[in-house]
């Protein structure tokens, strides 16, 4: 029994991500769309972001997933940043000129704040000091923003 | 920490955006298992998140879902050759399932990768014996060559 399943009393509110072992293609038919919107979201280059979405969906972590203690879509979501944003350090790297990781200095909105974590890659850490606050404003920032999504 | 506090603190959203270190994760899945609160906040969150990154969803060509299906069934075959299996009617419907009819617009095949030098071997040798057949053919003529003369001057002696 995993953690949510414990804490709730053995009830399972996430039967496809558990349970069912699915396969990559039926993975892939559930959240390609979402993983492909986030992906594009980080590396705007359609044919980079296609190459890095079937990396995703023939990942054998994927298949880690089919035992997470979450839903699946979440894991899909982690993998597919961490993809992308692990290609795009090395696209920045490879040209070294810092473009894509622009922001307005000043500019604490929790839009930016989870702009500068999820899609341009940075820790917590980093974005705290990037805008000069702490770390716990960032990670303030998050739910703010997903609060401001949910009353939307 | 008390639970609003917690749950207002961010560090769920940071823990499912895989965005958290090690001792937050840790520290995350002790109030999950200890506090109902927190784990039905986090319910929500997932539900959120997903329909956060629905929103920006956007549908790939399908060429992607072709090569991946190309890819994870490679995979499975791999992993299945290291299964040994003592039932053979299972095994020849499992060898049947390695198979799946995928439709490529592909102009290259792909060989194992021990033909390769098997190639150059057979290139190489082919080639050592194209010289050495050269090389007896026309030592062979100088030779008859060389016996013609010599016999047309043993008769010329006589």
């Amino acid at each position: 029994m995993n953690e949510l399943e414990r804490t709730n009393n053995g009830i399972d509110l996430h039967p496809v991500g558990k349970n069912n072992q699915l396969t990559s293609l039926e993975v892939y038919d559930k959240y390609g769309a979402m993983a492909y919107g986030i992906i594009l979201q980080i590396v705007p280059q359609p044919h980079l972001a296609q190459e890095i979405l079937v990396s995703v969906f023939s990942s054998p972590q994927l298949q880690a997933c089919n035992s997470y203690p979450f839903t699946f879509a979440v894991c899909v979501i982690k993998l597919a940043r961490a993809k992308a944003v692990e290609a795009k350090r090395k696209l920045m790297s490879l040209a070294q000129d810092g473009t894509g990781n622009t922001f307005t200095k000043g500019d604490r909105s929790p839009q930016v704040i989870f702009d500068l974590a999820f899609r341009q890659g940075f820790t917590p850490d980093e974005v705290a000091q990037k805008l000069d606050i702490s770390k716990s404003e960032v990670l303030r920032a998050f739910h703010d923003f997903f609060k401001t999504y949910r009353n939307s | 920490m008390d639970t609003t506090d917690f749950i207002e603190s961010g560090i769920l959203e940071s823990y499912l955006l895989g965005l958290s270190n090690e001792e937050e994760r840790e520290y995350v899945k002790q109030r999950i298992l200890t506090d109902q609160e927190v784990s039905d906040y986090l319910v929500d969150l997932e539900t959120d998140i997903k329909g956060y990154f629905d929103q920006h969803s956007f549908p790939p060509p399908p060429e992607v879902r072709e090569i991946i299906a190309l890819r994870t069934s490679k995979g499975d075959i791999q992993k299945k050759k290291h299964v040994f299996n003592k039932n053979s009617a299972q095994e020849n419907t499992r060898k049947k399932d390695e198979y799946l009819e995928i439709e490529v617009n592909d102009t290259y095949i792909k060989v194992h990768k021990y033909w390769r030098p098997a190639f150059i071997a057979v290139f190489i040798l082919s080639k050592i014996f194209l010289i050495a057949g050269l090389y007896y053919y026309f030592k062979t003529a100088s030779l008859e060559q060389e016996l013609v003369k010599l016999k047309t001057e043993v008769q010329q002696l006589k």
